[in-house]
C-alpha cells in the first residue's frame, strides 16, 4: 500500500501574540497541524495493519523540515517538503497545484490523507481540491477506515449523522480529529528519524514558478485581524436557585450565547 | 562564533514529545491525586519507559538511548514542570536516571542484564542509598562495613532516608550502596569504601522505616538494614577501595539533573502565578499592575533564565568530561553552583507564588503548594545539602587548606 499524507506546517494558533488588534506573524510559532497528525497516525495504523509505505508532503516554509521530522518520528517513512516561495501568501488553488505536481513525480498512490482542515487557515479546501485536480474519488470527514480488498470502507461524520461508504481505491481521504489519537514519538524512535529521508523540492523542480502559483492563486488577504476574548467574570450569588437560573439565562440571551 | 545557545532538532523534538506525554498523562489533577494517594501511578511509571526518557543516558549497546546530558537535563526539566511536586523527577529521572548511567558505567554484565536493562524497561527499580542515621553529608564517615569472604562481600549496616524503598521492594530492582572495604587513613577517611550494588530482595535486607515526608508524597522515602547480607563479587561497582569517587561522579550526574528539574518547577510555578496576577483584581486593577509583584516576578523571571544559562552550560561542559575535555573536578564546580541555586530558586519562586494568591495559595485547591512542598526536599538534601556545595566551592576557588573540615597546615 502507497500511501501519501498532505500535512501543513501551520501557525500555532493557540500560541499567536496580538498586538494592537493584529496577530504577530513574525517569529511565531509554527507546528504540524493538529488534524493533519490524526491523517498520519491513520495511515501508520493502515502501515501496521496492511503494509506499506508512508510518505508525508508539505508546502511550506523551509522550517517546516522539523514538523516533517516530528511525524518520520512518528513512523512515517519518507518526507518531502516543496519550498513555497511566498511565506504562505498563496490560496488553496496554488498550494494544491504544488502537491499534485510533486504526489505525480512520487512512483504512484494508493491512498492520499489529509486532515478535514488545517489549524491557522481551517478552509477544509486542500483535500477536496487535490483530489479533483488527480482526478480521483474521495471521502471527506472521515473518522473510521477499513482496508477490504480494493476498497476502503469509511464511515464519515455528518454531524447529524454517520454515513458508511465503500470507495475503491486509489482515493483521497480527509480525516476528523476523532479518528484517534496521534501517537507521540519516543527517544529511540525521534533517533532514528534523523536516518530517514526528507526531500526538498523547489517549485521549479516541479516545473512551477513563483509567478505561475500566483496567476494560480485568486485570493488575495487584504488583512488580518486578531481579537482577544475576555472574561465577562460576572458571579451570581445568594440568590434562589431558581432566580440564579433566570438572571444566567437573561445574561446569556444578551451576549447571543442562547438564542430565542 | 564559537558560543552557540541552540538546541539540535533532535533534542527539540525530544523536548516536544516530553511535553506533550506530560500534557496528557501528568497534568496538574493527576499530580495533586498522586500527592495526595502516595504514589506514582504504575502507568505513569510505564508510560516513562514507553517514551524511552528512564536512564536515557546509558550507551546504545548496553541497552539505553544513548543521548548526552543536555537532553537529560531537557527531559528533566519538562519532567519538572509537569509534576512540580518533583516526585516524578526525583524518583525516575534523577535517581533512576542519573545514577542508572553511573550504575551502568561501573558494574558488570549480571547487574546490567539483571537490573539496569529491567530499569530502562520500567520493570525495576534501581536508585541510591548512601545516607546512613548518622548523616548524608558526611560520606567518608559511613559505618555500613563489606568484608570479603571467598569470592563474596559480607555486609553490614542501615541506610537511611533513602528514596523509592517500597517501590523497590514492591516492583524488585536495587541500591548503589557505599560500604567500608579497609581501615582508611585518619588523614584521608574517604579511601577504603567500595561501591556495590545491592538487589533489595538479597536475604539479610529488611526496610526498617517508611517516614511520612512533608512533600513529593507520591515516591516512598524509608530505611533498610543490611545484616550479614552475602554479595557475590560481580556486584561489586568498579575497583575496591574506589568507591567514594565513583560515588561522587554519581552524585554529580543527580545534582545535574535535579537542577534541571528544579528549573522546570520554576518556570511551571511562575507561569500559574502570571495566570493568576493578570486575572485577579484589587482595587480596581489586576494585581500585576502592582509593582510590589510584578518587580518580584521580573526578579526571579531573570534568576530562572540565568540559572537555566548555567544548567545547561554545565550539562555541556558533563558531556565533554566524559569526552576527556574538561576536568571532573572543574565540572563538580559547575555542577555545585547549580545544585547550590536552582533548588532554592524554585522554592523562592514557590513561597512568592503562593504569596500572590492570598489565602487560596495556601490551600490545597491552588497546586503552588504541592510545588513548595516538594521542592524543600531538593533544598534539605537529596543527592547533597547546599553547604556541601559551597565547601566545593570554597575547595576548588580558594584551595583544599580552606575547607572548613580540614586541618589547616601549620
Amino acid at each position: 500500500m502507497k500511501i501519501v499524507v498532505c500535512a501543513k506546517y501551520a501557525l500555532d494558533v493557540a500560541e499567536l501574540k496580538i498586538s494592537s488588534g493584529k496577530p504577530v506573524l513574525e517569529g511565531a510559532r509554527r507546528k504540524v497541524s493538529d488534524i493533519d497528525k490524526n491523517a498520519v497516525e491513520a495511515a501508520i495504523s493502515i502501515k501496521e495493519k496492511y503494509g506499506g509505505i508512508i510518505k508525508v508532503l508539505c508546502f511550506g516554509p523551509i522550517s517546516a523540515k522539523e514538523g516533517l521530522k516530528e511525524l518520520l518520528a512518528m513512523g512515517a517513512d519518507e518526507a518531502y517538503l516543496i519550498e513555497d516561495p511566498s511565506e504562505g501568501m498563496l490560496d488553496t488553488a496554488a498550494t494544491v497545484e504544488a502537491l499534485a505536481l510533486a504526489i505525480q513525480k512520487m512512483d504512484g498512490f494508493d491512498l492520499i490523507l489529509c486532515g478535514e482542515a488545517t489549524i491557522d487557515g481551517y478552509t477544509s479546501q486542500v483535500g477536496p481540491r487535490l483530489a479533483e485536480r488527480l482526478k480521483v474519488p474521495q471521502i471527506t470527514y472521515v473518522r473510521s477506515i477499513k482496508i477490504d480488498g480494493n476498497n476502503v470502507i469509511a464511515e464519515r461524520d455528518l454531524e447529524d449523522v454517520y454515513q458508511t461508504v465503500k470507495v475503491p481505491m486509489p482515493l483521497l481521504i480527509t480525516v476528523t480529529r476523532e479518528i484517534n489519537t496521534p501517537r507521540i514519538p519516543n527517544l529511540m524512535a525521534i533517533l532514528k528519524a534523523s536516518k530517514k529521508p526528507i526531500t526538498i523540492w523547489k517549485i521549479e523542480d516541479l516545473g512551477l514558478s513563483k509567478d505561475k502559483l500566483e496567476q494560480i492563486s485568486s485570493l488575495h488577504t487584504l488583512s488580518l485581524e486578531g481579537f482577544t476574548v475576555e472574561r465577562k467574570r460576572i458571579i451570581i450569588k445568594d440568590k434562589p436557585v431558581d432566580e440564579a437560573v433566570q438572571e444566567l439565562i437573561s445574561y446569556l440571551l444578551k451576549e447571543k450565547v442562547l438564542g430565542v | 562564533m564559537p558560543i552557540d545557545f541552540s538546541f539540535t532538532e533532535d533534542q527539540e523534538l525530544i523536548r516536544k514529545a516530553v511535553k506533550e506525554w506530560c500534557e496528557r498523562n501528568l497534568t496538574l489533577e493527576k499530580v495533586r491525586e498522586m500527592d495526595t494517594k502516595g504514589e506514582i501511578p504504575r502507568e505513569i511509571w510505564k508510560g516513562l519507559a514507553e517514551l524511552g526518557v528512564l536512564l536515557p543516558t546509558v550507551p546504545k549497546e548496553h541497552g539505553g538511548a544513548g543521548v548526552d546530558w543536555v537532553t537529560h537535563c531537557i527531559i528533566g526539566e519538562e519532567i519538572g514542570y509537569a509534576d512540580i511536586t518533583i516526585a516524578t523527577a526525583a524518583a525516575f529521572i534523577v535517581v533512576e536516571g542519573a545514577w542508572g548511567f553511573t550504575l551502568d558505567k561501573y558494574c558488570s554484565e549480571e547487574v546490567r542484564e539483571k537490573y539496569v536493562k529491567p530499569a530502562i524497561r520500567g520493570e525495576k527499580f534501581v536508585g541510591i542509598a548512601t545516607t546512613e542515621a548518622g548523616g548524608g553529608s558526611d560520606v567518608a564517615a559511613f559505618k555500613t562495613t563489606a568484608k570479603k569472604s571467598g569470592n563474596e562481600w559480607i555486609i553490614n549496616g542501615e541506610k537511611m532516608y533513602i528514596s523509592g524503598t517500597e517501590e523497590c521492594k514492591k516492583y524488585g530492582g536495587g541500591y548503589w550502596i557505599l560500604a567500608r572495604t579497609s581501615p582508611a587513613p585518619p588523614e584521608a577517611p574517604h579511601r577504603g569504601m567500595t561501591a556495590f550494588f545491592l538487589p533489595f530482595d538479597t536475604p539479610g535486607v529488611e526496610i526498617t522505616k517508611r517516614f511520612e515526608d512533608c512533600g513529593r508524597m507520591a515516591i516512598s522515602t524509608g530505611g533498610f538494614k543490611m545484616e550479614d547480607v552475602r554479595l557475590p563479587d560481580e556486584y561489586r561497582l568498579g575497583e575496591e577501595g574506589k568507591g567514594f569517587y565513583y560515588t561522587m561522579e554519581g552524585f554529580d550526574n543527580a545534582r545535574l539533573i535535579i537542577a534541571a528539574s528544579a528549573m522546570g518547577v520554576t518556570q511551571r510555578v511562575l507561569e500559574i502565578g502570571i495566570d493568576y496576577i493578570k486575572q485577579r483584581k484589587a482595587f480596581g486593577w489586576p494585581i500585576g499592575k502592582f509593582e510590589g509583584i510584578s518587580f518580584e516576578l521580573a526578579d526571579l523571571w531573570t534568576e530562572m533564565e540565568a540559572t537555566k544559562a548555567l544548567v545547561y552550560k554545565t550539562a555541556w561542559m558533563n558531556d565533554l568530561k566524559y569526552k576527556g575535555k574538561f576536568s571532573a573536578r572543574e565540572v563538580s564546580k559547575y555542577i555545585s553552583m547549580c545544585k547550590l541555586k536552582a533548588p532554592h530558586l524554585a522554592l523562592k519562586a514557590c513561597e512568592k507564588v503562593m504569596i500572590w494568591h492570598g489565602a487560596y495559595g495556601y490551600t490545597k485547591e491552588c497546586p503552588v503548594e504541592m510545588g513548595w512542598r516538594g521542592v524543600m526536599s531538593y533544598c534539605i538534601g537529596a543527592e547533597g545539602a547546599a553547604n556541601i556545595q559551597r565547601v566545593v566551592l570554597v575547595r576548588e576557588l580558594l584551595g583544599p587548606d580552606y575547607v572548613a573540615y580540614k586541618k589547616l597546615k601549620e
